[in-house]
This record gives C-alpha cells, structure tokens and sequence, in this order.
C-alpha cells in the first residue's frame, strides 16, 4: 500500500513537472487547434465528395467516416508523445546514465512525463478541437459507448508510448537508429488509419494488420469512439476489438520489458 | 550576376556535402520518396472501393496529386529553408550573423540551405506525373504552355507561404509546427476544386490560391482548363508580393529592435 | 572504517578492429578482429568513511569507468566492490537511494523550468518526507547562496549557478556518498571556489565524497586522499602530502626570451626546452628556493619579454608517478 503511493507520488511530480515545462509551449498547440479543424474540413468535403449518392463504401456509411476521422484527430491528441525521441536523445548524450542513478525506472519516468505532456494537450489541443467539432461543426462526434471508449483511447495511449519506447531503446543498440524511426513513423502513418480507415484496404492486407501494432494506435481506437458495429475484417464487437487492444498493449508491454532487460545488459556491460 | 554566381556556388557545396554522407543521402531521398506513396495512396484506395471524386477518373485525381508533389518538392528544395533557418536563427539569437553578409538576408539563407534531398519529392512527383498522363493523355502543345505558366504561379504561392511561414517566427519564436499551418491550408490544392463548395473555391483561387499549386496547371494540362483560370495569376503575384513584404518588414523590426 | 572496499576490480570492453580502406573494411565485414580493452586493469584500494577522495588521471585513463562502476551503472568484468555492504550494480535500486552524484557533462536538471521544481521531483522519486525536504532544501539553499536563482528557469542561470543547482539536486535525499564527476569543469574561478567550499562544508557534517578531476587545484584544495589511475591501473594510492612529497613541491615558470638561452639551468632550476630558442620552461622546486627570490634572480640571468607561472602540469605528474 505504501509502496503503491510512493509511484503515484513519483508519477504525479513528474507528470506535473513535464505538464511545467512544456507549459512553457503551449501556445504552440494553438496550431493544432487551426490544422486539426482545417484538415478536418477538408476530410469533410472530400468525403461528401466521394460517397456522392452511395450508402456505404467498405462497410462504411458518410456519417460514421466523417466521425472517424474527428474521431482519429482527437485521439492523436490524447496520445501521441515522443518518448522515442526523447530516449535516443538520452542515449547518445549519454545522459541516460543518469537515470540509472535514480531509483526509479526509466521507462516508468518516461510514461509518467507522457502523462504530464498529454493532459497539456487535453487542455490546450483536445477539448478546443471537441468543441470546434460539436458547437462549430456540429459533428455528433461524442463517443457513443463512453466506457468503452475511455478504456480504449487508454490502452491505445500506453501501446503508442510502448511502441515509442521501444523504437527509442534501439538507439542502445545501434549508432543510427534515426533510420529506423522514419520508416516505423512512414508505416504508421500508412496502416495506423489516420490517412484512411482501414476498412478500404485489401482485405488480406488487413488481415496482416492484425498482427502488428499500427492500428491498435489508432484505427481501432478511433471505430470503438465512432461505435461501429462491425469493426475491421474480423466484424468484432466493441469488447472484442478492446479485448484485441489489451492483448496487443500486454504484449507491447512485454516485449518492451525483454527488450529492456537486453539494452541494460548491454548499457552496463558497455556504458554506451 | 553577382547573386547567380553566389547561388551556384552554394548548390554545389550542397550537391559535394549530399555526396560525402553519401548513405544517409540514399537513405534520406528514398524515404522522401516513399512518403510521396502516402498520399496518392488514398486516392487509388477510393477508386479501388468503387467510389470516384464526381466528375474525375482516378488518373485524373492522381495527376493533380502528382504536379503538387513536383510543385512542393522544387519549392522544398529552394525555399522551406528560410522557414527553419530563420527560425532557429531568431530562437538562438543569432539572426545577426545572417544580416553581416553583404548580400540580401533573403538570399543569403535560401542560397546557403538548398535541400539536395528534396529531389526524391521532386522526381517521385514526376514520376507520377508521367505515369499519370500517359493513361489520362494531354492537350496540345498550347495547354503544355499554360501548364507551364501555371505550374510557375503555384511555385510564387508556395514562395509567398514560406515567406510569410518565416516572418510569423519572428514573433512566434521557437514554434517548430509554423508549417503545419501551411501544409493544412495547401491541402486544398491537392484535389479536384470542384468537390467544395463555392465559397472554399473562391477563397482557394482568389485569396489564398493554393489552387494555382496542383489543381490548375494539372487541369490545364488535361485541357480542361478555360480562361478565367489565368486571372488567378493576379493574386498569386500578390501573394509572393506580400510575403516578401511581410519578411522584409520583420527583418526591419529585428534590425530596430535587435533581438 | 572503509565505506567503499574494491578488490581487484576489471573492466573490460571487446572492441572489433577496424581496419582502414576499402579492403580492410571489406574484410571487417566478414571476419572481424576481435580486441579486447581493459579500461580498467585490476585496481584494489579503499575509502574511509567521510574521506574525500580524489582520483585522478589523464583523459581515457579509466577513471570515469572506474567511478560509473561505483555507482552502479557499469557491471564490473571481474572483481568486487562492496560500497556500504552493497555491490552497487546488482542492488542497484536500493543502492542508489544512499548515494549521489554530479556529472560535469551531463545535467539532471530540467532545462524550461525553476531547479526548485526539478527538485520537488526528485523528492517524490527518492520520497523524501514533507519536512527532512523543506529542512534540507533551505539548508542548501543558503549553504550554495541560490535562495533566489533557484527560482528562475534553469536555462538562464549562468553555468556556476546550474552547478550549484546540480549539486543540491543531487543531496536533497541526504546520500551517504557523493560521487563528483569533473565537477568544477568549465566554471570561472569563484564558482569553482564556492563548490570547493561547500564541498568541504558538507563533508564536515559527515558526507563521503569520491571525486574525478583532471584540475591539480581540485584535489588540492579538497581531497585528502589520492588515487591516481593511468592506463587503467592504480599508480598511487596515498594522502596528499604524501603525493606532493613525492613530486616535490615544484613550479613551472614559462619564459618568452628576448635572445636565445642555451643552458641546462636556472640556478637551481631545470630548463625544459619550448618548441623554438625563444620559449623555455623552468622547473622550480620551492622545496630548496623561494619562488620570489627565484624570481628577483632570473632578471639577471636571463633577457625576458614575458613571464607565466603555473602548477606543474597533471601529464607531468603522472610521468613521474608512473616511473618511479
């Protein structure tokens, strides 16, 4: 019990430490207060565009695409982070050894600076852009099942840090690891669903995307906010797709664990 | 002359500098380049679902696409530089050291940060372009040249942007995301105008012409193109006109005031 | 009583052998040469509790390695080191709630915001309680005069006043044992004096300080035992009066000559050729002659044109150490 206060004591001051010093920024996120509507328009018109007098196109009626897409923006928000960056920046400063002489965890200092950077952009990027979407725009983007959709916007939170992370922990390992970021990020905007719903890809193409970790990021998240009945090529349920997140964040989380364990042996056999 | 020498020089340096990281030039044009995948990709998605942009067929949609991405890979190449340039200039204090060279502030920042790398966005624009009109086929040789005229009036808009990008740094200082605002208004420019409403096109033509930047020249080399379409000249002048303006005004701010 | 006891301490690094042009790298590709690096070469030595300790040595001397060990960051290949009955890089969670430590290179505080705030995390991170926080906090505060600068962002404070934010950053959480890495590197002279001073401030009350340093003046001023560490080996383990015994007690006095000197002494003093005829070192021992009455001698002697003096150079020192 002690214990369990002490890390949401560690998580708070750093949350709150992180949410000062970029509050330093945040009239930058004014921007994506403009861009996120403006992109958000021209979805709109492009769509009302394409679907001309059809009802649905791949499984998708016009009302349910133009609210993915508000959908898919907001959870960008909520989610996105750059413990990726942040981490290989460490690791080729070597300032990551100071870390090691905290006592607390680094990857858990990392989410907990995410924490404190996203409830900036809850503020200051996310409920502006809400509320252009509802009172402007008149979008009836409120998640229709509100549980399920906290839970998965949640889940898709830690799987985006965890995949980041892990594309950080690279930097241990190899000298150039920007390389590696860029095509990650290029995939992931391709198959996260941002661009595009999964929904108007091959079908065996999203069957691929089952097993990898882009569109627990967004897609999936962004069809359980819009309430879809069928989502993806399986047709699953709400519960089920959130059932398929939980499963692919456990093993994100995993998998960063193993790969943690790795880049110490490495860190400390080496000093990188 | 003085200024075409200088600007030679410069490209040169950037060409042997490309050259000698060799690998990561490979490395950086290739992901350029594929990036340039992206966004084509959702066009050919919705043709591929049976639906269509009313009134364009899917070569169509992508030869638009395509002369934006050429048009915002010369612009790239020559221009997105001052954006970043002059921002980390002023964010570090360090704008002086650009106004001791004796030639035009402007010029010394675009000649001195040309982006090799923005060739793979460039070629895979042309690339495109020409695997694009080969299946849609081209007017005469007069709608080559209107092309031509168009294609050079987009360039003074995304000249005028970048321009006007860079002179906001001088106020919003240290803001790296400046350009998300540009990149979100050309959006416009990169599909058939005829999909928005009125009002968005009147405002994509006349006042801030992102049209000019991908939908005329390509509609124009289609032939699909009527007269009127060459009073968008007029604000595209305008447009580079006041950004030119508005960066010169703030260079004089940052002199008066020094930083 | 020894608060940090090593025993033979290894660390070695397996390093490939790069060969230069194209063939050789060719070759590397299919067949690497496997080199094998001892940064550091079985050292032992021990440090009392509330010693300050210095350890010197030349750049890549294996210092750095041998102080990451320390502090748990770094496994050792092969060896012990028993710090407080821990051994650092195994327990190291519980390890490092009892030292401290601060990099010259690499900054713990948070560049956009007040160190006060930094600090009010590492409070949380080491769950420091409420009132030893606020104690200690004011304590330092007034020991390092930053009762103000602390408040303001970090990334205006001049590099003196980071350093002293570094160092309470680094003792909010009281640590036994302090680690100090190149600590005073690129402050002005009254920074350097102020850390000096409160260094030893906190030492009378009890803390440990082990200290890496390439500045003579450093370890003078503060520690009083001395390890020095070159190629990776330990070459002298001892207090420093005993160290400066063993050098001498000696000066370096530069000399740009008006007319070439041709000689091989100064009175007492050695000459040490410069790079041409007209630069010249002299090696003063203040043991056998004053530094002023050298000085109201070498006009007479010698046609100068300008004169420096300084502490015998840290290359020369571990020269001499090493030979004998």
């Amino acid at each position: 019990m002690k214990k369990l206060k002490h890390i949401l004591e560690e998580c708070k001051a750093v949350a709150f430490v992180t949410y000062k010093e970029w509050s330093a920024y945040r009239t930058h996120s004014l921007v994506s207060v403009f861009v996120g509507p403006v992109y958000f328009i021209v979805q709109y018109f492009i769509w009302t565009a394409v679907y001309g007098d059809m009802g649905s196109l791949a499984g998708l009626e016009l009302s349910e695409t133009i609210r993915y897409f508000g959908a898919s923006a907001l959870i960008g928000y909520l989610t996105m982070d750059f413990a990726d960056w942040n981490l290989q920046m460490l690791i080729r400063t070597g300032k990551f050894l100071t870390f090691t002489l905290r006592p607390m965890h680094h990857r858990f200092f990392a989410l907990s600076q995410k924490i404190g950077h996203r409830v900036l952009g809850f503020f200051f990027e996310f409920l502006p852009c809400l509320l252009i979407f509802m009172l402007l725009f008149k979008v009836e983007i409120w998640p229709q099942q509100f549980g399920w959709t906290l839970l998965s916007v949640a889940l898709a939170f830690l799987m985006n840090f965890y995949v980041n992370y892990c594309l950080g922990m690279t930097a241990f390992f190899l000298v150039k690891a920007s390389g590696i970021r860029v095509v990650y990020q290029l995939f992931a905007q391709i198959f996260s669903g941002a661009l595009i719903p999964l929904n108007f890809f091959p079908q065996i193409l999203q069957k691929v995307m089952i097993f990898l970790p882009f569109q627990y990021t967004n897609y999936i998240p962004a069809m359980v906010w819009t309430g879809s009945e069928k989502i993806g090529v399986l047709g699953l349920s709400v519960p089920q797709a959130v059932l398929c997140q939980a499963a692919a964040t456990l093993f994100m989380f995993l998998f960063s664990e193993v790969l943690y364990r790795c880049a110490m042996k490495q860190f400390t056999a080496v000093g990188a | 002359m003085k200024y075409i020498k200088i600007y030679s020089a410069c490209v040169k340096t950037a060409f042997s500098q490309a050259a000698a990281y060799r690998a990561d030039f490979i490395m950086g044009s290739f992901i350029t380049l594929l990036s340039n995948i992206l966004f084509p990709l959702v066009t050919i998605l919705i043709y591929a679902n049976g639906a269509e942009f009313p009134g364009w067929d899917m070569w169509e949609v992508l030869l638009i696409q395509s002369v934006y991405s050429m048009s915002t890979g010369i612009s790239s190449m020559l221009l997105s530089s001052v954006v970043w340039v002059t921002m980390d200039h002023i964010r570090g204090g360090s704008f002086e050291t650009v106004l001791l060279k004796p030639v035009s502030p402007l010029f010394f920042i675009m000649a001195s940060n040309f982006d090799v790398q923005s060739i793979g966005l460039f070629l895979g624009g042309v690339i495109m372009a020409v695997i694009a009109a080969v299946h849609t086929g081209i007017g005469g040789l007069m709608d080559v040249v209107a092309f031509l005229l168009l294609f050079v009036a987009g360039l003074l808009v995304l000249c005028g942007m970048n321009l006007m990008m860079a002179a906001i740094s001088f106020k919003w200082v240290g803001n790296s995301r400046i350009p998300e605002i540009f990149d979100s208004i050309s959006t416009f420019g990169k599909y058939p105008l005829t999909i928005f409403p009125r009002a968005v096109q009147i405002l994509s033509v006349l006042i801030i012409p992102v049209a000019v930047i991908g939908f005329f020249p390509a509609s124009a080399l289609l032939g699909r193109v009527d007269g009127k379409a060459f009073l968008s000249l007029i604000p595209c002048v305008l447009f580079l006109c006041l950004g030119i303006w508005l960066y010169n005004k703030m260079i004089r701010l940052y002199e008066g005031v020094g930083g | 009583m020894a608060i940090i006891t090593v025993e033979d301490l290894v660390k070695s690094y397996k390093t490939y052998k790069r060969g230069s042009g194209f063939k050789e790298t060719m070759k590397s590709f299919v067949k690497r040469e496997e080199v094998e690096i001892k940064a550091v070469d079985h050292i032992s030595f021990q440090i009392e509790k509330g010693s300050i300790c210095g350890i010197l040595g030349p750049n890549g001397a294996g210092k750095s390695t041998t102080i990451k060990m320390l502090c748990g960051a770094l496994y050792p290949t092969s060896g012990k080191i028993d710090v407080m009955g821990f051994s650092p890089a195994k327990d190291r969670m519980k390890y490092v709630h009892q030292i401290g430590a601060v990099f010259g290179q690499k900054s713990q505080l948070i560049w956009d915001i007040p160190p006060v705030d930094s600090f009010a995390m590492n409070k949380a991170i080491y769950g420091i309680p409420d009132a030893d926080y606020k104690k200690r906090l004011s304590e330092m505060a007034e020991l390092f005069d930053i009762g103000e600068v602390m408040h303001k962002p970090t990334r205006v404070l001049s590099l003196g006043e980071r350093m002293k934010c570094e160092f309470v950053m680094a003792m909010l959480h009281n640590p036994e044992i302090v680690f100090l890495d190149e600590p005073t590197i690129g402050l002005d002279v009254i920074a350097k004096a102020k850390i000096r001073e409160v260094v030893s401030e906190m030492n009378r009350n009890g803390t440990t300080f082990i200290l890496t340093t390439h500045d003579l003046e450093d370890v003078e001023q503060l520690a009083r035992e001395v390890i020095v560490i070159n190629h990776g080996k330990k070459v002298f383990d001892d207090n420093l009066q005993n160290l400066k015994s063993a050098l001498g007690n000696k000066k370096i006095v530069n000399l740009s000559l008006a007319k070439p000197f041709k000689g091989e002494k100064v009175g007492d003093a050695l000459v040490i050729p410069g790079s041409n005829d007209h630069e010249i070192s002299l090696e003063v021992d203040l043991d056998k002659q004053n530094i002023r009455d050298f000085l109201d001698s070498l006009g007479g002697v010698l046609d100068f044109k300008d004169i420096s003096i300084k502490e015998l150079p840290m290359e020369t020192i571990i020269t001499r150490i090493y030979s004998e």
